[in-house]
């Protein structure tokens, strides 16, 4: 061992490197531990980079969640108590805003950076919308399951799973609209004009509200909606593609 | 050749932002200068992957963006600091640091060094745990600075990266960047003549779109006379380059 180096405590042998040491010491302190949720996801996924993108989108983070079932629990209690759907007018309503706070430059302060990330935005997108989907799904579910246990009757069961389908289609809706207007605002209010329009005419076409999810001859026009909006919210999202030669 | 470049335009409407750009850079320090609206961002943005351009070749890495495979491989080899830097307020320095290294697909295992080494080499060590809306202007540039070099990148891609900084700052600032020239391409846009002096190697001036010189700092010193607006030598070659550019425009015109 030789003397210290100029700088350097003289109790420091100058054959010990006290910067690697010191990062060494920092990377231990400042390294942040992953909760069990996104060891999951990161496991499903195969990609630590998405977990952590997938656990940063607002309407996944818990005052979003602890919202949704704040509405559906009380469309549930309302569905019971008064004998009408809303669980199925709530549900459509609230995925849609949900899916347009998933992504987009709206949302995402930095939604710039992520553009040059090798883990894609797009895929990224494509997470963050079907975990959000999923989510709310269920959460819609549990809620129309829970109401239809005052009515149990055959109508309760087609109305918990009519919804589900409407709510594709507004969601795929917002996520377009808020992708094309680079603006979460933008896709919540289309979403929510869309299915506010869509309840009204059922209204005055059926003479009640739950026309909008009970008629089988909507399912095709719900199919075109969702499957437009996704095709235009993956374009509207698409990575460079081949340069010009 | 790191960069590689062969007539490069981009659009947005009718606005042509970059007008047919040939480039070819390998490691060091490169310069880009040039007034506001000249083109610079629009560029680096391209560079960057983060917009296609509307024509043009573009090769990075000696790989071709247009392929989702290799453009994948270019992103995990490159770092970026965009103009206006995005960033979540909750996140502490060392979280935001790590949460782009996990983007940029390093292997989980090395992140914490890694966010450790880029933590410490912007001088911002005393404050990583410290939340990011807590942070200065020029403290929030450090840690976007250190989010682009995580990765010990092979290109390397800043957008104004002083914009905030103070003196000492600037200083400590254009010595990372010589050490980092040594292996990478590093590219900066700035309208900072004295960094490009300080710092780069190689240095190109743009303007309407176009480059209207490339050359080192000193050839650029050598385009101006003591005739020429500006308080420096390399203000003056750079005022005399754009002069020169804007007559020759207007005489074609």
């Amino acid at each position: 061992m030789s003397a210290s180096p100029p700088g350097v405590p003289p109790d420091v042998p100058a054959d010990v490197d006290l910067d690697r040491a010191w990062l060494g010491v920092a990377a231990g302190v400042w390294r942040r531990r992953p909760g069990t949720l996104e060891r999951l996801a990161g496991r499903a996924l195969r990609s630590p980079g998405l977990a952590r993108a997938l656990l940063t989108t607002p309407s996944l983070l818990l005052p979003w969640l602890l919202a949704s079932v704040v509405v559906l629990g009380a469309g549930a209690a309302a569905t019971m108590t008064a004998g009408q759907p809303m669980v199925a007018l709530l549900a459509p309503g609230l995925s849609g805003i949900a899916i347009s706070y998933a992504y987009g430059p709206g949302v995402d302060p930095a939604w710039e950076l992520s553009r040059s990330m090798a883990v894609s935005d797009q895929m990224v997108l494509l997470t963050r919308a079907l975990a959000v989907f999923a989510l709310n799904a269920v959460l819609g579910v549990a809620a129309a399951v829970i109401s239809s246990l005052a009515t149990p009757s055959g109508v309760a069961a087609a109305i918990t799973f009519g919804w589900l389908l409407p709510m594709t289609a507004v969601c795929a809706l917002s996520l377009a609209a808020a992708t094309v207007a680079r603006s979460a605002v933008a896709g919540a209010a289309a979403g929510l004009a869309c299915w506010a329009i869509m309840v009204l005419s059922g209204l005055v076409a059926g003479g009640r509200v739950a026309f909008v999810f009970t008629q089988g001859a909507l399912i095709v026009p719900y199919l075109i909606v969702a499957a437009a909006g996704i095709a235009i919210a993956t374009y509207a999202s698409r990575t460079p593609r081949g340069m010009a030669r | 050749m790191n960069i590689d470049v062969a007539d490069l335009t981009r659009k947005f409407g009718r606005h042509q932002a970059v007008a047919g750009v040939s480039l070819e850079a390998g490691p060091g320090v490169f310069g880009l200068l040039g007034p506001n609206g000249a083109g610079k961002t629009s560029l680096l943005r391209m560079l960057a992957t983060v917009i296609p351009p509307s024509s043009g070749e573009l090769r990075l890495l000696d790989r071709d963006p247009g392929s989702h495979e290799s453009r994948r491989e270019i992103r995990r080899r490159l770092g970026y600091l965009p103009q206006n830097l995005g960033y979540y307020p909750g996140f502490t320095v060392a979280e935001f640091v790590e949460y782009f290294a996990l983007l940029k697909d390093m292997p989980p295992g090395r992140v914490p060094r890694a966010v450790a080494t880029a933590i410490e080499r912007v001088d911002l060590g005393g404050r990583a745990r410290a939340k990011l809306r807590t942070l200065s202007g020029g403290m929030l540039r450090r840690a976007g600075i250190a989010q682009a070099i995580v990765n010990e990148p092979s290109l390397l891609l800043l957008d104004e990266p002083t914009a905030g900084l103070d003196p000492e700052q600037r200083v400590q600032f254009r010595a990372l960047l010589r050490s980092l020239g040594e292996q990478a391409t590093v590219m900066v846009s700035t309208h900072l003549v004295e960094d490009v002096g300080a710092a780069c190697t190689d240095v190109a001036v743009m303007d309407a779109g176009r480059i209207v010189f490339r050359g080192t700092p000193a050839s650029l010193v050598a385009e101006g006379t003591s005739s020429d607006t500006g308080d420096a030598p390399l203000e003056r070659g750079y005022t005399a380059v754009l002069a020169q550019s804007r007559q020759l425009a207007k005489t074609r015109s």
